[in-house]
């Protein structure tokens, strides 16, 4: 029976033709792009010019962060252990020495790792979080509340959590490389038997690995109250409408931070030669 | 504070023991979480053997789940075999041997990468989708009217989805191995200068074999599980109309992503 109900649904498209599809699916897509660019620019200018409300970035900010703190701590133990494990795995295939294995480790993490896997949790955590509690303003009707007493929920409700998550991530961030080194150092003592203080080496990282991982900070904080702020805003429907924003917003935050990744550390790879 | 013995049964709670009472209470939560999935594990499992699901009901939510995520896997999968590349580069260029990209590149992404970021970013579209589901099922009561009408909802409901998240999974980590490798291969052509040609062979050269991809591939079976299991049970304990369910669906993905990285961790250490 369902399958019947599958075949009446695709045969519509089929009759349109696959280019009807591709070209409805581009069109969503840029006007998609187009309002999430226009939540951006309008998130910009109110941190310039808006309205300043007492305690909300503080608010947000213990929201964002310190309710992050312990999932953090525990996905960036887990993946640091994991990291170490497996790469000293691929060590031992090629060269029995493990001498260079904690500087690599330390230069992958602080280049890329720990920027991009902390914040794939954030924006599974916060995305999903802000993407709930807007939605079920725009459900609820508060959002247009706002809009009657004038005040743009771009300014209310996204720059707070704007500025709350650039330096939250930051922080977060920060602590969730110090988290996955330790983390690996203790994997490598107890597997490989690497002592921490050989393990500790500083020896490859250089200013283009601090400034590469510090962009990325920056970019994902950016991204991830945009991207789920402008999913939550964008909700309609009842409580399905609120569970399928929290699912957007998940999605694309973690797909922005993919794609943000790979042209920052694209651009890293091209100016900063070793 | 320091000098006073810690007070427990003052009626304004001390610093120390609201402390303890956090503490306590997130173990408790915790606690019944994971009491909360073991117990649907087990009611689902009851139903699995011998089979009583309802078929159509598994093709539909495998349509809905497969080949409907199929976009943002593939996004995904490419962009992760560029950055893997782009990662591995340097530590190869440092031992002198660029023809061994290919392997750099694919030992991570076939053991680890590949199906974690596979597993998050079905956790966030199938996972978060189906408590969202479930949730508003819940919220507008159609599970108890479901009841009423003598059908069992985790037979009709819960097991399809259980099985097409854990096929999903599967599946789509195959299909994203493979895809990563290709978006790595144009990687390191384009930035790296190292052809197609030697960067498969990098790959299929004996350090990598069969062995490095069924870990991964057993991976993703656990993750579909720990997922499947979170986002029904989420869905199923959704309560108070539309901010629960978003309540819901973020408990559902949090608690996706956790269980994956420690489970990742418990499977790598016990394959080795």
């Amino acid at each position: 029976m369902s399958q019947q109900a599958a075949e009446q649904q695709a045969r519509p498209a089929a009759a349109g033709g696959v280019v009807a599809q591709l070209g409805g699916t581009a069109i969503d897509l840029f006007a998609g792009g187009r309002e999430l660019y226009g939540v951006f620019v309008r998130t910009l200018y109110y941190v310039v010019r808006g309205r300043r409300e007492k305690g909300a970035v503080l608010s947000q900010m213990y929201e964002i962060g310190n309710k992050s703190a312990f999932f953090i701590t525990i996905t960036m133990g887990f993946i640091g252990m994991i990291l170490v494990y497996q790469g000293g795995l691929q060590t031992q295939r090629i060269v029995p020495d493990f001498t260079m294995l904690g500087a690599t480790y330390l230069e992958l993490l602080i280049r890329d790792l720990a920027a991009s896997i902390g914040a794939l949790m954030l924006a599974t955590r916060v995305g999903a979080g802000i993407a709930a509690e807007i939605g079920s303003m725009v459900v609820t009707e508060q959002v247009d509340a706002l809009r009657m007493c004038a005040a743009d929920p771009v300014d209310f409700l996204i720059v707070p959590r704007f500025l709350a998550s650039i330096v939250m991530t930051v922080v977060l961030i920060v602590w969730a490389a110090f988290v996955a080194f330790t983390a690996g150092g203790i994997t490598a003592y107890v597997a490989f038997g690497v002592l921490p203080r050989t393990f500790f080496n500083l020896a490859l990282i250089d200013y283009g690995d601090m400034l590469t991982g510090f962009a990325k900070c920056i970019a994902y904080g950016a991204a991830i109250p945009v991207v789920s702020g402008y999913c939550g805003l964008s909700t309609f429907g009842g409580s399905e409408g609120v569970g399928w924003a929290t699912t957007r917003a998940v999605v694309n935050s973690s797909l922005a931070i993919i794609i943000l990744n790979f042209f920052i550390s694209g651009a890293a790879f091209l100016v900063f030669p070793k | 504070m320091t000098a006073a013995a810690p007070t427990t049964n003052d009626s304004a709670p001390s610093g120390f023991s609201a402390a303890v009472g956090a503490l306590g209470g997130g173990f408790l939560a915790l606690a019944e979480t994971v009491g909360g999935m073991g117990v649907l594990l087990g009611r689902i499992l009851r139903r699995l053997f011998p089979p009583r699901l309802d078929g159509p009901e598994l093709w539909r939510n495998r349509y809905k789940m497969a080949v409907k995520s199929m976009p943002i896997v593939v996004v995904t999968a490419l962009f992760t075999g560029g950055i893997m590349v782009i990662q591995a580069t340097p530590t190869v260029q440092r031992l002198g041997a660029e023809g061994m990209v290919g392997w750099a590149a694919g030992f991570g992404t076939l053991r680890e990468v590949g199906p974690l970021l596979t597993a998050l970013m079905i956790s966030g579209r199938v996972g978060a989708n189906n408590t969202a589901e479930l949730g508003t099922m819940v919220v507008t009561e159609q599970i108890d009217a479901l009841r009423v009408l003598a059908i069992d909802p985790i037979g009709f409901l819960v097991l399809p989805r259980f099985l097409g998240i854990v096929l999903t999974l599967f599946m789509m980590t195959l299909f994203s191995d493979m895809l990563a490798l290709f978006g790595a291969a144009v990687a390191s052509q384009v930035l790296v200068h190292v052809p197609p040609a030697s960067f498969f062979n990098g790959i299929t050269g004996g350090l990598l074999g069969f062995g490095d991809v069924a870990n991964g591939l057993i991976k993703s079976v656990v993750f579909g599980i720990v997922m499947a299991l979170s986002s029904c049970h989420f869905g199923l304990a959704t309560k108070g109309g539309a901010p629960g369910v978003g309540r819901a669906v973020n408990a559902t993905v949090v608690a996706s992503a956790a269980g994956v990285f420690v489970l990742d961790y418990l499977v790598s250490f016990m394959l080795g």
